[in-house]
């Protein structure tokens, strides 16, 4: 191997791609591209509040009033993202002529809902809520838990208890979530954590995607540009697929560094603290720098496994068409972790996450995720990791040896049969 | 061993599955001369000058370069001109160039000025900045070609190099390959054009099937052949010539009555005159040192 001749080659791919205006619009639209995935649901959610119209028909007559006054926008309602304008109608003495009535505003539009308290519904715990759609989830959440806490001050109130009693009985419990790891135990809260393990596995999912589809283009440009001729007669083909894979390993090392450093620093807690604009109650996980380490490393050998079959795929084919259909065989290893994750998200410590974690070709993805969820056993870490540098040292070899019979090969489209042979030529 | 040949190949061969590509070749090659690897497409050549370059191995015999065993740095004193030629299309033309340049061991410090040097020489130095992409094919060819001679190497490999070139690029390489040769530099080059090699070369190989069948200065080649190749201009049943016992080929052109006679070794000019008397009005026969179209065609037929 001379080093020299895949270290100009590794020059070549860093540098014409670093030059390149792709490279830094990709490295800054993604982050803003996961921003907005986060925050414009959120935004259209808030601006697209209008104020529901429910009318409340109360036979009890003791909770309409009370119901009216829990349901008034607070001051400490942050982000709401729903109005009500609830208005109390007295029970008619014709029932099935008022429901009719009701039902009839809200089909000319004047009206969203209707609650119909009964004393009847009250004893089985039920009351009637009315509307064209039946599923409008925040509105009807919150109904819920009004009502639920309104009818329970009834109840105890019937039984003599004062209200402010009341309140601190019916008052629940929150869990405090605190992440144990070996670093020491940390108050997290659990969405967020969540979402920060969601997010570096889409991202790594992403990343090994897009350059491994770099990688399949680049040995076909130079395949089918016939440069590879002249680039192969001073150099072996492995130091050119050594030289190209790790050109552009290190385009997305520095990208991965760029995004991954940059939020580990804007989440140190000193940092977080000092956003003035950031709203009270939302929780920033910090993303610790042993993860970005774990997800640089974890990254880096996912690459050389799917790279190194990507570019067996790009040498043995001559067109992009050709090579799409094996591709897409490849991107198998990327997809089967994606239905696996949720599992992992959910019990990290099952057997099927264990196990699935120390699958080779299914390590760096689902690793990474066991990883940010929690810390998990240290031997299995080890055992991921031993099992994954060996996984990437075997398809190196399989890959080279099909790269340099591929890179030169012109014309037909080879069998999986001939590449089989590919593999077995000395 | 003591050679002045620069590249030596010895019982070399390689073969794809039943197919023999090239089947027990040898070339010496001499230092400072242009080498002609001639023959017909699919003749071997191309494979000839992969093993050479040491792209693919030979399944059989040795490569041997500088008069000695090859060695890997020697890679870098060759350049290279495949037959199907590229350059990365999207990179620019003083990138691509000083690319190629520190692929065959050139620093950048050493490679930059040359590089202006010959983009000024071709008249392309305007374009030093401008995407490959954006060339016409022609100086597209001519980047491919200072690519190709920017290491200053000793040895020039040459794959059909004048294939789809432009006369004015057809001009450049033929002074290039002047120049070298002036420089004791040494020039192969495969060609199925034989004219081309006829005005260019020194020596010669011609191969067919993957085998030699002539190997040698062309000069002497010639002198050897002169006693068997004739030129008669006659009337009469000309179709009847290459029947004449001691014709070993009769090519030419009925219709203006004049051809040229290859004849069998030992077969005296005067034997096979007095049997065409017989059946033509023979105007001329002519004793004349044979083309290379007309000693490969011989070659051929002695071969089989």
């Amino acid at each position: 191997m001379q080093i020299d001749k895949a270290l100009v080659v590794a020059k070549r791919e860093y540098r014409t791609r670093i030059k390149g205006k792709g490279f830094w619009i990709a490295t800054a639209i993604l982050p803003l591209l996961l921003v907005a995935m986060g925050v414009v649901p959120a935004l259209i959610a808030s601006r697209t509040t209008s104020t529901k119209a429910i009318v409340i028909v109360d036979q009890t007559g003791r909770l309409g009033d009370a119901l009216v006054e829990a349901m008034a926008p607070s001051e400490d309602d942050l982000g709401s993202m729903a109005e009500f304008e609830l208005t109390m109608e007295a029970a008619a003495l014709d029932e099935m002529a008022q429901r009719a009535d009701l039902d009839a505003r809200i089909l000319d539009q004047s009206l969203d809902a209707w609650l119909w308290i009964s004393e009847e519904g009250l004893e089985d715990g039920e009351i009637e809520y009315h509307a064209e759609t039946v599923s409008s989830f925040i509105t009807q959440t919150i109904l819920e838990r009004q009502l639920t806490r309104v009818v329970r001050h009834d109840r105890l109130g019937a039984l003599g208890v004062e209200a402010e009693v009341a309140d601190e009985l019916i008052r629940g419990v929150d869990l405090r979530t605190v992440k144990v790891s070996e670093t020491g135990s940390k108050e997290e809260n659990e969405d967020a954590g969540f979402f920060l393990a969601y997010a570096l596995f889409f991202l790594l999912y992403m990343m090994l995607m897009i350059y491994g589809q770099q990688v399949l283009n680049g040995v076909l440009e130079e395949k089918t540009s016939r440069i590879v001729e002249v680039v192969i007669s001073t150099t072996r083909p492995l130091e050119l697929m050594t030289g190209k894979l790790a050109g552009i390993c290190g385009i997305a090392l520095t990208q991965v560094t760029i995004w991954l450093g940059s939020l580990a620093i804007v989440t140190l807690p000193g940092v977080v603290a000092s956003f003035a604009w950031m709203p009270d109650g939302i929780d920033i996980p910090q993303l610790e720098f042993s993860l970005v380490g774990h997800f640089i490393l974890l990254f880096f050998l996912g690459f050389i496994v799917y790279s190194t079959l990507y570019a067996a795929i790009g040498a043995a084919f001559n067109s992009v068409q050709e090579a799409q259909q094996f591709a897409s065989y490849a991107v198998f290893f990327l997809v089967a972790p994606m239905f696996i994750f949720i599992f992992v998200i959910n019990d990290p410590d099952s057997t099927l996450s264990v196990v699935s974690s120390l699958i080779p070709p299914f390590t760096p993805l689902l690793m990474l995720l066991r990883l940010a969820i929690k810390s998990p056993p240290l031997w299995q870490i080890i055992l991921g990791y031993a099992g994954a540098i060996g996984f990437a040292g075997f398809m190196v070899w399989v890959a080279g040896r099909i790269y340099r019979i591929g890179i030169l090969m012109y014309g037909k489209k080879p069998t999986v049969q001939e590449l089989w042979r590919w593999l077995r030529y000395s | 061993m003591t050679s002045l040949n620069t590249i030596e190949l010895t019982g070399i061969r390689k073969q794809y599955g039943d197919f023999v590509a090239v089947d027990d070749l040898s070339l010496s090659i001499p230092a400072g001369t242009i080498y002609g690897l001639l023959g017909p497409n699919g003749a071997g050549k191309s494979t000839t000058i992969r093993m050479l370059m040491d792209i693919i191995a030979p399944d059989a015999g040795e490569v041997r370069l500088f008069g000695r065993e090859r060695t890997t740095g020697d890679q870098d004193r060759i350049g290279y001109l495949p037959e199907e030629r590229g350059l990365y299309q999207k990179m620019k033309v003083a990138d691509q160039l000083l690319f190629l340049a520190e692929l065959h061991g050139l620093k950048p410090s050493d490679a930059r000025p040359k590089i202006e040097q010959w983009l000024e020489r071709v008249g392309l130095a305007d374009r030093a900045k401008a995407k490959v992409e954006e060339l016409s094919k022609g100086m597209q060819q001519k980047i491919q070609l200072i690519g190709t001679v920017l290491h200053e190497p000793d040895i020039l490999v040459l794959d059909e190099p004048f294939s789809g070139l432009d006369p004015i690029n057809q001009g450049l390489f033929k002074d290039l390959l002047a120049e070298y040769r002036g420089l004791g530099r040494t020039i192969l080059f495969s060609t199925h054009i034989m004219e081309q090699a006829e005005k260019l070369c020194d020596h010669i190989c011609l191969i067919a099937d993957g085998r030699a069948l002539l190997n040698g200065e062309l000069a002497g080649i010639k002198r050897d052949l002169r006693g068997n190749t004739f030129r008669l201009v006659a009337d009469g049943d000309l179709a009847k010539v290459e029947s004449v016992e001691g014709v070993e080929s009769a090519v030419g052109d009925p219709e203006t009555g004049s051809m040229r006679l290859i004849l069998g070794d030992g077969t005296a000019g005067s034997s096979v005159l007095r049997k065409l008397v017989e059946f033509l009005e023979v105007h001329e026969f002519s004793s004349e040192e044979p083309d290379l179209e007309t000693i490969f065609i011989k070659a051929v037929q002695d071969a089989n």
